[in-house]
């Protein structure tokens, strides 16, 4: 019997059978499809993505007239931070821009924190002017909401991570509430300085990171900033395919927010007034890459049905459907790709 | 009151987080006459894998995992102390951290608070904790376990350097090893030489149960 | 890179920039973003997505280009035009305009 090659969450090749990929596929659309409550993939989808999976050749793409175009997250620092070769951030948006073919981009700090970077807000506004001056692309400025910041002792607030195993939950639900306000007050803050310095939009990324307040710190933000700044695009991404109930009581327009899935975050992303809403499904190492992407794609055609605004999904290291290593392998994450917008007919990635 | 009634009240006492529940079954349990490990296993450890799994599906939330960790813990106490000396010698001592680099801690502090209920001593670093310091404190302590977190790929390699430096330094053998996070698989701890990886902190429980027994 | 290989539409060698102010400004989805866009520039929206076809109409409306050549569009100046083009505010066109005295 023939077996296909694909790899494992890991990024770790394997060969699997016509019977064991579609096994897989089946299993991974299941699993979503139970935990969020949504619908599980038809088996046209399925098909779909079975082809997807065991296409001849190393890169596969997307049909013709269904390209999609892409925001990132911290993308400006990149090529300088991350591959640690020596130039602004300015400059890679301009490689960005013209050598890699990049339709947005994000300038962001490598502290990537509100809160951090609200202390060299003018420094960040200059180099977002420059940026401006020199690009044609959209740019915006991200950063997360990080409410674990607000901690103490690197912020005011006591640290629920240390009350939470102590049984102490009403001061640790107090804590975090607090930090909401904190967090709010330094996003609107550092998106005032960049509406005066030309940024196309906010991306509020990575919301989600600290649990539930810290998605109701994003969504309070986005609130108040499209109330003052109208015409500021607002890109709200999220840090997993759930939020994580840290407190486990808080609400968005009377809708708790721990356990809520894309499909139903999305809901107030558009609400709270972000123009784009980045949709997160974390990979499992564990599992095979047909079995992640199942799951994913169940998970985000939900979600781009629900909504109302576009859906660019998060795929990189870990998340997406594609591996949790380094060095993502080009065979998945194009793979990934063509499945995500064909099938769970995302708007941009 | 039977044992399957029993063991469906203590595994609802978990679910439900609610201690003094808890604490009224396990004090049941004795009265009747009941096997306290079969209740802990079959009943309440039932209950929290069950919470678990809840929790990593988005259905129950960190303060309610806390509260029926708490519950847990109070019912463990009433049902070892009707154990033999021997049952409780059984039990072993875990040291546990993240690794240096790192400072993601809430799933390893889930996993702390799952396994303390099996009444295994858990010393808990805490994060950003380098190899040097995870062996010092191992040789401290004198524990079974030394288990290891990494969300990131980039500190990953920090649970190869404990295994490398156990084996440099003579102590592989005086210690059984656990590793988990994010990019961890079975593979990677077959890679390094780690003696268990657990995918979340239900398997933690049982992989560190098997470690010790392996030990004793 | 393997993005843009397999899926992405190409930023400013096609109309992927221009089909990205469309959804940061006015929420639309992809392919309501691409009609929008394709409508105003007179072509279809599968057109959008060839780098020849858009090079072409880039260079004719000097909209911004990858390699652009002396006396064309760069930076602001393209995206003044493409703010016209689009009839769409764009912000560090207004905040431009706003310094400079302009408005």
């Amino acid at each position: 019997m023939s077996k296909f090659f694909t790899r494992m969450g890991d990024g770790f090749g394997i060969y699997l059978s016509e019977e064991e990929i579609r096994a897989d596929i089946e299993e991974g659309t299941k699993d979503a499809a139970d935990r969020a409550q949504i619908p599980q993939l038809s088996k046209e989808e399925m098909d779909h993505l079975y082809d997807i999976v065991t296409m001849p050749g190393i890169v596969v793409g997307v049909e013709r007239g269904q390209e999609v175009v892409t925001t990132s997250d911290s993308g400006g620092c990149k090529i300088s931070y991350h591959c640690n070769i020596a130039i602004d951030r300015s400059t890679a948006i301009l490689i960005h821009e013209k050598v890699l073919g990049a339709d947005s981009l994000d300038l962001g700090h490598i502290d990537y924190s509100y809160k951090a970077v609200k202390s060299v807000l003018h420094d960040e506004a200059a180099m977002m002017e420059l940026t401006q001056l020199n690009s044609v692309i959209p740019v915006l400025y991200g950063s997360m909401p990080n409410l674990g910041l607000y901690t103490k002792p690197d912020g005011p607030v006591d640290n629920w991570a240390e009350l939470l195993p102590l049984g102490r939950i009403d001061e640790a639900r107090a804590a975090q509430e607090e930090a909401v306000e904190h967090a709010v007050k330094d996003i609107v803050y550092v998106a005032e300085g960049m509406y005066e310095a030309g940024a196309d939009g906010m991306n509020i990324d990575t919301s989600g990171a600290s649990g539930d307040a810290d998605v109701l710190a994003a969504l309070k933000a986005i609130e108040i900033i499209k109330q003052k700044f109208p015409d500021l695009g607002i890109e709200m991404g999220m840090a997993g395919e759930f939020i994580l109930g840290m407190h486990g009581k808080l609400e968005y327009d009377g809708v708790r927010l721990a356990g809520l899935y894309p499909h139903n975050q999305v809901k107030l992303a558009e609400k709270a007034g972000a123009n784009i809403f980045g949709a997160v499904v974390n990979t499992n190492s564990n599992m095979s890459f047909p079995w992640n992407i199942a799951r994913t794609v169940t998970f985000v055609k939900a979600c781009t049905e629900a909504a109302n605004i576009p859906v660019h999904v998060n795929v990189g290291m870990g998340v997406g459907g594609v591996p949790m290593c380094e060095v993502p392998p080009v065979d998945v994450v194009t793979r990934a790709d063509k499945a995500l917008i064909e099938i769970g007919k995302a708007d941009g990635l | 009151m039977s044992i399957e009634i029993i063991l469906i009240k203590a595994r609802e006492a978990i679910l439900e987080c609610d201690a003094k529940k808890a604490v009224t079954v396990a004090q049941q349990a004795l009265e009747e006459g009941l096997d306290p490990i079969e209740v802990l296993t079959n009943g309440f450890s039932v209950g929290i894998r069950d919470i678990g799994d809840l929790f990593g599906r988005g259905q129950v939330f960190l303060p309610e995992l806390m509260m029926s960790a708490q519950a847990m813990k109070e019912a463990t106490v009433i049902l070892e102390a009707a154990l033999q000396a021997g049952d409780i010698a059984k039990k072993g001592k875990m040291l546990i951290g993240t690794v240096q680099g790192d400072v993601h801690d809430i799933g390893k502090g889930i996993v702390v608070a799952m396994i303390k209920t099996q009444s295994i001593e858990v010393i808990d670093l805490g994060r950003d904790v380098p190899v040097h310091t995870l062996i010092e404190k191992a040789m401290e302590y004198n524990v079974d376990i030394i288990g290891t977190s990494a969300l990131l790929t980039t500190t990953l390699p920090e649970q190869r350097k404990l295994e490398d430096q156990l084996r440099k330094l003579g102590l592989r053998e005086k210690f059984k090893t656990m590793v988990g996070g994010a990019p961890c698989t079975q593979r990677w701890a077959d890679r390094i030489g780690a003696d268990a990886y657990a995918e979340d902190a239900a398997q933690a429980v049982t992989k560190v149960i098997e470690l010790i027994g392996q030990k004793n | 890179m393997a993005h843009e290989v397999a899926s992405g539409m190409g930023g400013i060698r096609t109309a992927g920039d221009l089909v990205l102010r469309l959804q940061l400004s006015k929420s639309m989805k992809i392919h309501d973003a691409k009609k929008y866009v394709a409508d105003k520039l007179g072509i279809t929206p599968l057109e959008l997505s060839d780098c020849v076809i858009m090079a072409e109409i880039r260079e004719d409306l000097n909209l911004g280009r990858p390699m652009p050549p002396d006396r064309t569009a760069k930076g602001i100046e393209a995206k003044f035009r493409i703010a016209q083009l689009l009839g769409i505010k764009i912000n560090s066109v207004e905040r431009f305009k706003t310094k400079a005295g302009l408005s």
